[in-house]
């Protein structure tokens, strides 16, 4: 048998909601602020100029989309660098284990969120985009 | 036997095992950081202390203590495992640490056990060492802050390679690892050091940063310069060759390897090779599809017919060197091919052969160890087939062989303790081994049982009736008795092995010494046993291969000298190289260029554009050794497989594919299917691998073994050539370098780039040299202009130069003879 009670219950509650504040948020216009350990963009760190990664290889070891690519060379002082360093932001799963892997402390995530390219090629990191030019 | 009890487990081992070895036997694994199975224990380390419970429960070390009836070992307690933490907590107390950045990590035992016993922290605090890092040398980067003082490279350096460059250096928490003088490393460059040590205090340059030891692929293969036959793990990562690895378990030579086969691997991800066919268009070499160039190889190989002729390098597997004679004789009609110049295998298809009535050694190399007494004709021997030298050294220095050394200069092996040299003028050696088997003949010193067997020992009396020791001894400058004491010595030792090295650069190594030598071996027996025989080593990887598989003139074609002088006369039509580089490898390099200018069709099949290639008509693109399967057969008559690690560079074929190819184009039917067809094709043919299939080869190769008619055969040795005011100019080998292809190897490069001549302190005084003046070697030839080095090794008046240089071809002034007669200006 038909009782009209939760329709009129639902009524109700879309009727309060017309009167509250919406919880959308008007992006563009507006922009979320991410929590701190938010894991975004990856950066790396810099040190005397040149980046802090020292190319030890743990970082492409541990990434399970196999999504870096690093490649080390020696400089004038016989020390190691990473003279190629990329990510592909296509394949990565944003799960950190880069960052914790690195024992220098040259790899971090920040809050960068906004990722969208309009080319696949652009999803592609290089070292110097990667640079926390701060 | 003596049997005992390790954490609960019975174990039986031979006595004069030590507590590690029985724990290895028993499948306990006891944790070691100075210990090597290949070196003498040395107890320095204390990661591997045990308990034994009737030393009361006193901590000692398992690799340096030996087993006792009843002992009862306990390798696991809590105080033990303490006792190890606390080695590496004091290791790790000065150690950088610095795995990030350091090549061992991933490979490195110190980093392996903090893991496993797990020390993230150390109670004790110290500075850290502040060593200088030794960059001056260009393969082995050594930085002492990383060194644990385990003192294995200065033990296999002493034991094995018998150079001694290192020693431990200062006292106390001052004491590190040095060398000599605390200068630069300057020593063989053979990398054993670098392969031993448990950390990455030494490291490969070469390889420095090209990768983590876990992100490359291991492929075992055989090395591919020498005929010793190394085993070899290359490491490969995105389809290069990046470096070789350490297997302290792969092959009879247990990793052991030499700086060519260490260091020399970049000739097969060398961005120098030739990535394309070429072919000759208005003079110049221009880049070619495969089918154009083959076309063009066949069309003109088929025009040639019987008057077509090849040369092969003995560094292609059996598969392709079989496949290479099969091409001449059934697609072709033509017997006219050849390998090593002709000279440089007849001491084994014509010495050998008719002497032993199988063309290879007697011997193996086990048994050098084995051996009572080893005489080694000409120390060179070290520098062809350097891991075969160590083998000399072990038993020299471990089982106390007594070494005899006939040669006529020094070097590495007459510097052995109480290695005793009879040093000889150049070209003597004939007469003077004749002068051996005389005085045995002579003193009665025959083994009558034995030689009772072997035919031809009248004639062989005859024939050394010139040769008594006090005629000989003047002529090669070696007193009589010495002779004699030899030869004594030779005959009554228990059991000997003779050592032959020959190749390219000994054009005296032919066929008559190769005979003297074995005449010996008859003469006393000391043959077809344990520990006994002659050991004549080819010099390429499969030189013995190509000799086993007939790759020379069987029924009446050219020989290599005759294709040469057929192509000048236009006898020869077509000439195909596949790998052999003559211009700088055979002696005369006038005339051989003369010989390939005239020559109306020459293709080349190499890996680079060599000289000789340069002078093709049509240039193919050939696949090394670490782009193939296959198999090569080594100096011991080891028959062992090769491994295809890489894909092919650029539009590479292996010579397999290069000839399967032309042989259909010419006959319209491929030759075999596959490799293992040809494999079985071989078998078939070839009697010695008759029985071996590809699988049971298995990864250490199998030995063949023929048996054996022996004959004596006298032999008449060569006045040995002299003229007033003349140096005698010897070719061979240098130690870094093995043929021409190891010069495309970087690692050998940088420690030898080019070529010198050697001379003694006196000469060089007569000359007025001080130290690499360039000088220009003049003989009846031509002439060369080679950097002086001085030394000790060579006596007056004699001198020495390596062939392997293009850019100082010292074929420009050999002609093939033994001993070259030189003067030398500035
Ligand atoms: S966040 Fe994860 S998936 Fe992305 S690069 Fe790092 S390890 Fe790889
Ligand atoms: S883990 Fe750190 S130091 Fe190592 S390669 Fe990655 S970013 Fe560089
Ligand atoms: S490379 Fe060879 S010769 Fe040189 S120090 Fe090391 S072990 Fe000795
Ligand atoms: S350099 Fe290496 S092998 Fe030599 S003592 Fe130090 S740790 Fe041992
Ligand atoms: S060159 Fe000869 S001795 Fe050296 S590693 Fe290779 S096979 Fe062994
Ligand atoms: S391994 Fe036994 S003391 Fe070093």
């Amino acid at each position: 048998m038909f009782t009209p009670v939760p329709l009129i219950k639902g009524l109700l509650i879309t009727l309060k909601h017309l009167f509250m504040k919406p919880v959308t948020l008007q992006y563009p216009d507006e922009k979320v602020a991410p929590f701190p350990r938010f894991r975004g963009l990856h950066a790396l760190n810099v040190s005397h100029n040149r980046s802090k990664c020292v190319a030890c290889y743990l970082c492409p070891t541990v990434c399970p989309a196999k999504c870096i690519t690093v490649e080390a060379a020696e400089d004038d002082k016989h020390d190691k660098y990473a003279s190629k360093y990329e990510i592909d932001l296509l394949r990565c799963i944003f799960c950190g284990y880069c960052v914790d892997a690195c024992p220098v402390d040259a790899l971090k995530m920040t809050s960068a969120y906004e990722l969208a390219s309009y080319k696949r090629d652009d999803f592609v990191f290089t070292q110097e985009r990667l640079l926390d030019k701060r | 036997m003596v049997n005992l009890t390790i954490d609960d487990k019975q174990v039986s081992v031979p006595k004069d095992a030590t507590i590690f070895d029985a724990a290895k036997a028993a499948g306990i694994r006891i944790p070691i950081l100075c210990h090597d199975k290949k070196l003498h224990p040395f107890g320095g380390c204390r990661m591997c202390l045990v308990e034994v419970e009737q030393m009361k429960g006193r901590q000692i070390p398992a690799c340096t203590t030996p087993v006792t009836e009843g002992m009862i070992v306990r390798t696991q307690t809590d105080d033990i495992i303490k006792a190890r933490r606390m080695v590496l907590e004091l290791l790790l107390l000065k150690h950088p640490i610095d795995c990030p950045v350091c090549d061992a990590a991933g490979d490195c035992d110190l980093q392996n056990l903090t893991y496993e016993y797990k020390v993230n922290s150390n109670r004790f605090q110290d500075e850290k060492f502040s060593h200088s890092i030794d960059y001056e040398n260009p393969l082995i980067e050594r930085d002492m802050n990383r060194c644990i003082h385990c003192g294995k490279c200065a033990r296999i350096c002493d034991e094995i390679v018998s150079f001694g460059a290192y020693t431990f250096i200062s006292r106390g928490i001052e004491a590190k690892m040095g060398t000599q003088f605390d200068g630069p490393l300057n020593c063989e460059f053979c990398g054993s050091c670098v392969s031993v040590c448990p950390v990455g205090a030494l490291i490969s340059r070469p390889f420095k940063f090209k990768a983590r030891w876990w992100a490359l692929d291991k492929v075992k293969t055989v090395c591919s310069y020498c005929s010793t036959g190394c085993n070899l793990t290359l490491g490969v990562k995105d389809n290069k060759v990046l470096t070789t690895i350490y297997d302290e378990n792969q092959g009879w030579h247990n990793g052991q390897l030499c700086v060519r086969g260490r260091f020399g691997y970049q000739i097969a991800s060398s961005d120098k090779r030739l990535t394309t066919p070429l072919i000759r268009k208005n003079g110049k070499l221009e880049a070619a599809s495969w089918d154009e160039a083959l076309t063009l190889v066949a069309q003109n190989l088929k025009k040639a017919g019987a008057a077509a002729a090849g040369l092969v390098t003995p560094r292609l597997t059996n598969e392709e060197l079989y496949l290479f004679k099969k091409l001449f004789k059934d697609a072709l009609g033509s017997d006219s091919i050849d390998h090593s110049a002709g000279y440089a295998h007849s001491a084994l298809t014509a010495g050998a052969a008719e002497s032993l009535g199988y063309p290879a050694s007697s011997a193996t190399i086990a048994d050098i160890q084995k051996a009572d007494l080893l005489l080694v004709v000409k120390s060179d021997a070290y520098e062809t087939h350097p891991v075969i030298g160590f083998e000399i050294n072990l038993g020299v220095k471990r089982k106390d062989v007594d070494l005899r050394i006939v040669s006529d200069k020094k070097g590495k092996l007459t510097k052995l303790p109480k290695a005793v040299t009879y040093l000889h003028k150049p070209g003597c050696e004939v007469s003077l081994l004749n002068a051996l088997a005389k005085t045995i003949i002579d003193e009665n010193l025959v083994d009558a049982a034995f030689t009772g067997g072997v035919a031809g020992l009248d004639l062989l009396k005859k024939g050394l009736e010139g040769y008594t020791p006090e005629k000989v001894a003047d002529a090669c400058g070696i007193k009589a008795d010495a002779i004699k004491t030899l030869a004594r010595d030779y005959a009554k030792a228990g059991k000997a092995v003779i050592l032959l090295p020959i190749g390219l650069g000994y054009p005296g190594h032919g066929k008559e010494l190769a005979q003297a030598v074995i005449n010996l071996s008859l003469l006393t027996g000391k043959i077809g046993k344990e520990g006994c025989g002659v050991l004549i080593m080819a010099e390429k990887n499969n030189s013995q291969g190509a000799v086993d598989l007939g790759l020379y003139p069987t029924a009446g074609g050219k020989d290599a000298g005759a294709i040469i002088d057929g192509c000048a006369a236009g006898t020869v039509k077509a000439l195909y190289l596949a790998g052999e580089n003559p211009l700088v490898s055979y002696p005369n390099q006038q005339k051989i260029a003369a010989a390939l200018a005239k020559v109306e069709f020459l293709v080349v099949q190499d890996l680079f554009l060599t000289e000789t290639a340069a002078k093709a008509h049509v240039v193919l693109p050939a696949c090394s050794f670490a782009e193939k399967d296959g198999t090569y057969t080594s100096v011991e008559r080891r028959v062992q497989r090769v491994n295809r690690a890489i894909k092919p560079m650029g539009l590479a074929k292996s010579d397999f594919d290069i000839l399967n190819a032309l042989y259909t184009a010419l006959t319209g039917n491929a030759a075999y299917a596959n490799l293992a067809e040809a494999f079985t094709a071989i078998t078939a043919a070839v009697p010695a691998y008759k029985g071996l299939t590809l699988q049971g080869l298995g990864e250490n190769g199998v030995v063949v073994h023929t048996p054996s008619k022996p004959k004596f055969v006298a032999v008449a040795g060569a006045a040995p050539r002299a003229e007033e005011g003349k140096f005698a100019l010897l070719t061979g080998s240098a130690l870094y370098h093995c043929g021409t292809m190891s010069l495309h190897g970087e690692g050998p490069m940088h420690v030898c780039p080019e070529g010198y001549l050697e001379l003694g302190r006196e000469d060089a005084k007569a000359l007025k040299l001080e130290g690499d003046e360039l000088l220009t070697v003049t003989s009846a030839t031509g002439s060369v202009k080679l950097k002086a080095k001085i030394g000790l090794r060579m006596p007056q008046g004699v001198v020495f130069a390596p062939y392997h240089f293009a850019a100082q071809p010292i074929n420009s002034v050999t002609a093939g003879d033994a001993v070259t007669l030189v003067t030398i200006s500035r």
